[in-house]
């Protein structure tokens, strides 16, 4: 987004929220016959006859800018590139819809001359707020919350309800501080009564507004950033908390408004009511600036990537996680302390706000208790963090990324790290601390972005050397997944014939039979339960002709049986035979990686895997042979049938 | 008539317009979707005798009963990929193949009473 594009997108937005205000304004003053009140309502109509061309003209712009953009060059514009974009998207389509809107807004307060009272006045007024308040809520079809996925309909009203509430509160702090300046001013008198009216309707309209913007933006923030990370680690999140610091001064001056200025409103005359009335318009005028930063931060945010999008950068070098204690546990105590003492800290914060008498000493008295409560529980919580710590991986945990992973580990860490990850690695005297036991559950402990980081720059104190130049960054993913797949070797080798629970996620793989589309574990999710049979023939003979016999009735019983040899190639189907026929898919493509990864959740030479529905591993057959038996397998499938979907599907992302 | 009644007015048949051309633009659209899959689906089901060609790996030949058994992709227009039985249309097109053979192969008929015409092996 070139800066042009910005600015005539902020433009359009300060236009809209204008009239928006305008609008609002005029009708929670309402009309009036004082002569100041009466030359204010011409002017704000004249005003929003120029901010409602101004929208118009700076929309159109944004539309130039898009579609320069989408097109590539300025140059490459014509009329089939605007079609396209008015006509064949649906931001386009919005916008069309809201200059169309905005166009009889224009001809609308073109028209309309001076109505000064009754029905008459209000239906007036109200139809331009009514035509202001559309344009400007359907902002929200055409931004961030159009693309949201699930929920498109739901995310689409909290955000209209937001840039309304917020559009209704920011865009009518001009016009009134304008009013109450007037009103301020010796010649303005008159309309002082009216402004001081207007002072108390606006209050009230406000908090509420404030209130709904406030709601609606956090339900907005927890659909485009969603987490601490995204928050703090993305330009999208860091301007988010930008408007919220900004927002946090401009609610000030309005409590202080509120507080002590609406009252000062009613003092007498010339001695109190005047000067609150000129402080009140100076202290608007502020608050309307805040808010024009505000839209100007809103403009940028709408042509950046929503946070929950982009790869967090965190920034800073530690993070609290409570796993941190599972290491310590002698430092619960203070943790649990802390926890004490933070929480009289919030019991007093909430004592100050119903004893009146006692707020400044209970407040300060709160302040101490949550920071001593926080200095005291969280340097226990704290480990540390990295850039990448937050960062979600960009290969999904599969068969074929682990078996790669697998080889560039024998390349490049089998020789510290040992053959089976097990920390034995011949070259590990040479360093100044053991390297790290990769069977152990490491990914429960760090996030992915850990390892990707150590993997990438190494762990200096620990003699570890970084990969980031030998490997590439999907190659390092790889490593992470097999790392994971690593620590999920033992709890899957822990699986026997009795259904365990639902906690090891299966590797999801593809495999084709002849010539045939690819097929991947995951298409089987939700619909079918999946018995993975890695054999080797002759010795597996048996088991696949009693599984091919009784082919029928596990199909019955909901379960497809994917059979992968050993051996491997285009020929295993013939090498399988005829006697009995075999109708259940034996992999003749992707079978290598298949044995590769699954190889490290159980002992060959014939292994047998029980995935459920939702993509768990739950049970394996042990001992390395074939079982004689089908009436085990058949009182397993029985039991998965017969359990309620115990959690959702899991993610195809190490976390 | 006063000011009001005629904004009143002319929203309402706005809203009532606009509302009224959605209902009807998008029962239309459901109504021509549902024609077109009706035409797509004639074309399928015409009575007519066809031609489909697919490819897949043979897993049984059972020649007991006449039928080749062929895991394949998709016979487009016909069927999605799975695992099927085909009868033969002359007991000789069994002896060709064996269990294993990548096979291309061509079912004709009128459905849904389909045989197997030709097959032949794409080599492995």
């Amino acid at each position: 987004m070139t800066a042009v594009g910005l600015f005539v997108r902020l433009v359009h937005l300060a236009a809209v929220v204008g009239l928006v205000g305008v609008a609002s304004a005029l009708l929670l003053a309402g009309p009036s016959d004082r002569s100041t009140a009466r030359r204010w309502q011409r002017d704000l109509r004249r005003w929003s006859r120029a901010l409602v061309l101004l929208a118009l003209v700076a929309g159109a712009g944004a539309i130039v800018q898009q579609a320069a953009v989408l097109e590539g060059s300025a140059s490459a514009l014509d009329a089939q590139a605007f079609a396209r974009l008015l006509l064949g998207t649906q931001g386009g389509a919005v916008w069309l819809v809201r200059g169309g809107l905005l166009l009889i807004l224009a001809a609308f307060l073109a028209v309309r001359g001076d109505i000064e009272r009754g029905a008459d006045w209000i239906a007036v007024r109200g139809q331009a707020a009514l035509l202001a308040v559309a344009a400007l809520a359907l902002l929200a079809a055409a931004g961030h919350a159009a693309a949201v996925e699930p929920g498109t309909a739901r995310a689409i009203a909290v955000d209209a309800l937001h840039v309304v509430a917020a559009g209704t509160w920011a865009g009518a702090l001009l016009p009134l501080a304008i009013l109450w300046r007037r009103a301020g001013r010796d010649d303005g008198a008159d309309s002082r009564p009216y402004a001081t009216l207007a002072a108390h309707r606006f209050s009230r309209w406000a908090l509420g507004a404030v209130s709904v913007a406030v709601v609606t933006g956090a339900l907005n923030a927890i659909v485009q950033v969603g987490s601490i990370a995204a928050l703090v680690g993305t330009p999208y999140g860091r301007l988010l908390l930008g408007k919220l610091l900004v927002l946090v001064g401009v609610l000030a001056i309005g409590a202080v408004n509120r507080r002590r200025l609406l009252p000062a409103l009613a003092g007498d005359g010339a001695g109190v009511g005047r000067p609150a009335m000129r402080r009140l318009g100076r202290f608007a005028t502020a608050e309307a600036a805040g808010a024009l930063v505000v839209l100007a931060v809103v403009a940028t945010m709408a042509s950046t990537p929503p946070a929950r999008h982009v790869p967090p950068v965190w920034p800073f070098t530690s993070r609290l996680s409570i796993g941190a204690l599972a290491a310590a546990p002698e430092l619960r105590t203070l943790v649990l302390v802390g926890s004490q003492i933070t929480v009289l800290g919030v019991a007093a914060l909430l004592a100050s706000f119903v004893l009146r008498a006692w707020r400044f000493p209970l407040l300060g008295g709160a302040a101490v208790l949550l920071a001593v409560g926080a200095a005291v529980a969280l340097p226990p919580l704290a480990i540390d963090a990295y850039p990448t710590t937050y960062v979600r991986p960009t290969v999904p945990y599969t068969a074929a990324s682990i078996a790669n992973g697998m080889e560039l580990y024998r390349q490049h860490c089998a020789v510290c790290h040992g053959p089976r990850g097990a920390g034995d690695g011949p070259a590990r005297g040479r360093l100044p601390r053991p390297p790290a036991d990769l069977r152990a559950a490491h990914t429960r402990d760090h996030t992915a972005g850990d390892l990707f980081w150590w993997i990438s720059h190494g762990i200096a104190r620990g003699g570890m050397p970084g990969f980031a130049s030998a490997l590439g960054e999907d190659e390092r993913w790889d490593v992470v997944n097999l790392v994971r797949a690593l620590g999920a070797a033992s709890s899957a080798r822990a699986l026997g014939e009795v259904i365990g629970p639902p906690r090891l996620v299966a590797p999801d793989f593809t495999f084709a039979v002849g010539p045939t589309p690819p097929h991947a574990l995951r298409d089987y999710r939700s619909r079918r339960i999946v018995l993975l049979v890695l054999y080797a023939l002759p010795a597996s003979r048996p088991r696949l002709a009693q599984l091919a016999e009784r082919y029928d009735v596990l199909v019955t019983l909901g379960v497809e049986v994917i059979a992968v040899d050993r051996a491997g190639g285009p020929d295993a189907i013939a090498r399988l035979g005829g006697t009995p026929p075999v109708f259940f898919p034996v992999v003749t493509e992707g079978g290598r990686e298949v044995v590769a990864a699954y190889d490290l959740f159980g002992e060959g030479p014939h292994t047998e895997f029980l995935i459920d529905r939702q993509g768990y591993l739950r049970a394996r057959s042990t001992g390395g042979e074939a079982p004689a038996e089908i009436n085990p397998l058949l009182a397993q499938l029985q039991e998965l049938n017969a359990e309620k979907p115990a959690v959702t599907a899991p993610d195809d992302h190490v976390h | 008539m006063r000011l009001w009644k005629v904004v009143v007015l002319v929203d309402l048949a706005l809203a009532l317009g606009v509302g009224g051309g959605y209902l009807r633009w998008g029962r239309e659209a459901a109504r021509l979707e549902r024609e077109l899959a009706l035409a797509r689906a004639a074309t399928s089901v015409a009575g007519a005798e066809r031609e489909v060609h697919g490819e897949g790996v043979v897993r049984a030949v059972l020649p007991d009963i006449n039928v080749i058994v062929i895991t394949h992709g998709e016979l487009p227009g016909y069927m999605p990929p799975m695992t099927m039985g085909f009868r033969v249309a002359t007991p000789k097109i069994q002896e060709t193949v064996q269990v294993g053979d990548a096979v291309r192969f061509t079912v004709r008929g009128v459905p849904p009473n389909m045989t197997l015409t030709a097959i032949a092996t794409l080599g492995r």
